[in-house]
């Protein structure tokens, strides 16, 4: 067994379809997962099951890869009374999903305007410019750089995990790109299949930030860590305070214009 | 068993297993003095430091107290229950946030209900602060376990 915990999970999936399977029957989404160079070892450590769930999902994979064979599993992981199943983000983290939150808003409502989007109209055309104004300047000069620059910079930047967010956010960014450049010919086809895409991306991303990658990394952060990173966050913030408020109140109107408003993203 | 669970008698069965550390276990404490009325958040320890509040019970009930909670940090320690001057006590709080920038607080209790008045005090601190950081409660069952670990958010105005 050993040998599938070291081995990337794109190769045991790619040889073991069933293990897809049954890694998405405990809400771990590898399957579709672009990049999938994480070891199985890193994956059970990074979900923080149950030690019965661990236990069961290594049988489970074990009877995939071993059929009919007693293969020795590894003890699963004790979990500590500091490592609680509820999600409790620390301070930095918590900001990071505010915003997260934000950009949810504007992934929400951006179907109804790409519906609506005519690429005859400057009007259409504005509203899109700003809108890629809110992805280039909030999503990713603020929010995504916080976490390249500042939070990625706290682990080891060989970690498969973080490759697969970067190769997230470089995706999210020639959809931007390809975007822009449609919408400079009014090729409104090329608008809203790219920005489509970018959604698409961006709301499977940030999944996976909130419900595994950054309680994993709470998990991994000392408080001396965790101090330092509120602290570099706050500055930042500070840098871009008037900025922060006008690109949060534009989802807020493109809310009021556009579609039904989306209630359990929406404060 | 009735009455306040903070002062009901009780008494813990120990067995004759083994301690755990053999030998001399070095003090993390790395200053002096502790008494959150007499220490200063000018004191150059506390400066830009991560800081543990204590209820003063919490050392004795835990086992591991110095190497899980105490290394590497600041300390002061405090009753809520039976301390007077509780007002300077919010304030020398508040002067760790404030004029000695310390990077992060953690407060750690025990179970008994009058214990979570210190929490309630860091966070009130937390909110007439001008300064915002990091922090967390921990509770303590009264053998010394942790209970619960929690990143606090300061009180609605």
């Amino acid at each position: 067994m050993e040998k599938y915990l070291r081995m990337p999970i794109k190769e045991i999936i790619g040889k073991y379809p069933p293990v897809g399977t049954l890694l998405e029957e405990y809400q771990i989404g590898c399957v579709p997962c672009s990049v999938g160079t994480c070891l199985l070892a890193d994956i059970v450590e990074i979900h923080n099951l149950s030690p019965e769930d661990e236990g069961a999902l290594m049988a489970g994979i074990s009877g995939i890869v071993y059929p009919g064979q007693a293969v020795a599993l590894p003890a699963p992981r004790k979990r500590s009374p500091e490592m609680p199943r509820k999600i409790s983000y620390s301070p930095p983290m918590k900001a990071l999903v505010e915003e997260h939150r934000h950009i949810k808003r504007f992934l929400a409502v951006l179907p109804a305007v790409l519906d609506r989007f005519d690429a005859r109209s400057e009007a259409d055309r504005a509203l899109v410019r700003d809108g890629l104004d809110f992805i280039r300047s909030y999503a990713d000069r603020f929010h995504h750089a916080k976490e390249e620059d500042i939070l990625f910079a706290c682990f080891d930047p060989g970690l498969d995990i973080l490759k697969a967010m970067r190769e997230d956010h470089e995706r999210g960014r020639a959809h931007v790109r390809a975007a822009g450049e449609a919408l400079a010919r009014c090729d409104g086809e090329g608008v809203t299949a790219n920005l489509h895409g970018y959604a698409g991306v961006l709301a499977e991303h940030i999944r996976k930030e909130d419900e595994i990658l950054y309680p994993w990394m709470d998990r991994n952060l000392s408080m001396r860590r965790v101090g330092e990173l509120f602290a570099r966050f706050l500055a930042v913030d500070e840098r871009f305070a008037e900025d922060r408020k006008k690109y949060e109140s534009f989802v807020g109107r493109l809310e009021d214009a556009y579609a039904e408003p989306i209630s359990e993203v929406r404060r | 068993m009735s009455g306040c669970p903070g002062s009901r008698m009780m008494a813990f069965e120990k067995s004759d297993a083994p301690e755990g550390a053999v030998g001399s276990v070095p003090s993390q404490l790395r200053q002096w003095p502790i008494q959150l009325h007499l220490v200063s958040p000018a004191a150059p320890y506390f400066q830009g430091a991560d800081v543990v509040l204590a209820a003063d019970c919490v050392p004795f009930a835990m086992g591991d107290f110095h190497s899980t909670y105490l290394k590497g940090k600041g300390l002061a320690i405090a009753c809520p229950k039976l301390d007077g001057g509780q007002e300077v006590y919010l304030e020398k709080i508040r002067g760790l946030f404030e004029d000695a920038k310390i990077n992060t607080l953690t407060v750690v209790i025990m179970q008994v209900p009058c214990c979570r008045g210190l929490v309630g005090l860091a966070l009130q601190a937390l909110k007439e602060s001008s300064r915002k950081v990091p922090v967390k409660a921990v509770i303590v069952s009264l053998q010394g376990e942790v209970l619960q670990e929690e990143w606090a958010t300061e009180p609605a105005a």
